[in-house]
């Protein structure tokens, strides 16, 4: 069976080559029996893959391996732990990857991807074989760094609510119970983490909920980097001019532990006693992925032309869980630019094509400094062919002038349009 | 492999006029004095880029780039963004011209405008005249 269809799939990349027309239009008439591609993760980087691969390559099998049954938007989370957004307005249906597209969208836990059968096990006993695989893992913490809660009592009644979801609601919770003149903390990893501004942009929101509603009460953010890793400038001016007195940021603060039974984040200079403790922990590529992390045991490196594994060709590995290249933040946009850059990769290497040997990526990133202001950072990435890596454009990028109204309105249009391109 | 490309893309995005030489007219390059996005301290070598691939294929992965702000294929759902698909390609490639040097009032555009070249906006240009709205 899969030698059959590995020999289907080279006579038919002969055929694409020789005739041209043939390749995709050939597949399609044969129908279930094209080339599998087998999808890891249903996030931004995950869907969109899945979604382009279907738009691009009709003929081309596709699964999508997903834990949950919704998407929940990390971006704009932040917004419901503000309280000007709803659980349900960051929730997206995986329908229409399903119905519009033809994705078969698995709920399921992958267990082991087995690079020489080429199958992905699932945890139920299932496995999917495939012709190429793409993991789009996220990240994982490393709570071995926070020894206080490496244990799951704990790490139920400390959130990080950093992959939104019910961490969002609980987190929000906390904030609720907590009585005015309360402290709430949030603890901040080395670079890089997943989302640069977020931890930031959190600050603000949850500022913006005690100045409304608690205003007696603090926000300190414990960031264990030398400054703000995102648009400084700007975040520590919305500090001082929308929240004064309010905010207080400690640079070079690692958390080395939580003492869980005075809610206390230890740090090498002073401890820090919070009524809403909110660590997030060190970061890591998604444990699916472990077998191909080869930066710093933590990421994943890839050849930015196919998005392979740099240690593993033949798996694919998109988004958070990636050995970043130079001023590429972890982004959801980059995911969804990784995604579709990916998908014409693969497609083009399941139809004997040479995958684009130049590609351009584009991030922007939108934080909400209140309800209803904002500041962007953006820039625009092409491949390095002497460094093979990619790069940003010099000149190009930047940051907003100003926190802004504006860009509010622009910020909830990204969002439902990045949306709809990775789901809809 | 020409040949593939060509005709792999027409199934998929409904040919393209690319054929046509991107004319950026009199288009003198945009003014260098712009201030280095987020300014790193030291100055680093001058990137290496791989030349822009203008294939159809690499083309459409270089629009779909646009997709997460501007809608998939150009399709903004989104009110307060524009769409792109349909987009008259001269005023598409104007209007880039324009962030580009400054002279359209942007949040954000002038600063993206600025990472593309003049050939790879009209072959941009070209993708999104091409889409259906």
């Amino acid at each position: 069976m899969t030698i059959n269809r590995r020999n289907f799939l080279k006579s038919s990349a002969v055929v694409a080559t020789a005739t041209g027309v043939a390749g995709i239009t050939g597949c399609a008439t044969i129908g279930g029996t094209g080339p599998k591609v087998v999808i890891v993760g249903g996030g931004y980087g995950g869907a969109t893959a899945a979604k382009y691969i279907k738009m691009w390559g009709p003929q081309i099998d596709v699964t999508l391996i997903e834990r949950n049954t919704e998407f929940v938007s990390c971006p704009i989370s932040n917004l419901v732990l503000g309280g000007s957004q709803q659980m349900k307005d960051i929730t997206v249906s995986y329908d229409a990857l399903q119905k519009k597209y033809g994705v078969k969208v698995v709920r399921g836990e992958a267990s082991a991807i087995d690079v020489e059968k080429k199958v992905v096990r699932l945890a139920n006993g299932d496995s999917l074989p495939f012709d190429r695989v793409i993991l789009s893992p996220g990240i994982d913490f490393i709570y071995d760094a926070v020894p206080g809660l490496n244990n799951a009592e704990a790490q139920a009644r400390y959130f990080h609510a950093w992959k939104a979801g019910p961490q969002t609601v609980a987190l929000r919770k906390q904030l609720e119970a907590m009585p005015d003149g309360g402290v709430y903390a949030i603890s901040i990893p080395e670079a890089p983490y997943r989302c640069p501004p977020g931890p930031y942009e959190r600050a603000c929101q949850v500022a913006s909920y005690f100045k409304q509603f608690k205003p007696k009460s603090k926000v300190i953010i414990l960031d264990a980097n030398m400054d703000v890793t995102s648009k400084p400038g700007l975040f520590k001016k919305a500090w001082a001019d929308m929240y004064p007195g309010m905010v207080e940021y400690r640079n070079q603060s690692r958390l080395l532990d939580v003492d869980t039974k005075t809610s206390t984040a230890k740090l090498e200079f002073g401890d820090v006693k919070a009524d809403v403790l909110n660590v997030l922990p060190p970061m890591k590529a998604g444990k699916i992925a472990d077998a191909f992390i080869t930066a710093n045991k933590r990421w994943c490196e890839i050849n930015w032309i196919t998005y392979e594994a740099k240690n593993v060709p033949g798996v694919h590995l998109l988004g958070d869980a990636l050995q970043i290249a130079p001023a590429m933040p972890k982004s959801a946009h980059m995911a969804n630019n990784h995604g579709k850059t990916c998908a014409a990769a693969v497609v083009a290497l399941l139809t004997g094509e040479q995958p684009n040997q130049s590609p351009t990526l584009n991030n922007t990133c939108y934080s909400f400094v209140s309800a209803d202001r904002v500041v962007h950072v953006a820039s625009i990435h092409k491949y390095d062919e002497k460094d093979k890596t990619m790069k940003t454009v010099p000149g190009s990028g930047g940051i907003s002038s100003a926190a802004n109204e504006l860009e509010a309105q622009y910020a909830m249009a990204w969002a439902k349009n990045i949306w709809a391109d990775t789901l809809g | 492999m020409k040949t593939t490309l060509a005709l792999l893309s027409a199934l998929a995005v409904v040919g393209s006029a690319l054929a046509q030489t991107p004319a950026a007219p009199t288009a003198p390059k945009p003014a260098t004095s712009a201030a280095p996005a987020v300014a790193p301290a030291a100055a680093p070598p001058p990137p290496a880029f791989a030349a822009s691939n203008l294939s159809p294929l690499g083309v459409r992965s270089m629009s779909a780039t646009c997709a997460a702000c501007h809608g998939t294929n150009g399709n903004s759902v989104g009110g307060a963004i524009g769409a792109l698909a349909g987009m008259n390609k001269e005023y598409f490639v104007t209007q880039m011209k324009l962030f580009k040097e400054g002279k359209r009032e942007a949040t954000l555009m002038h600063q993206i405008a600025k990472g593309y070249s003049d050939a790879e906006t009209a072959a941009m240009a070209d993708f999104f005249a091409a889409q259906k709205r």
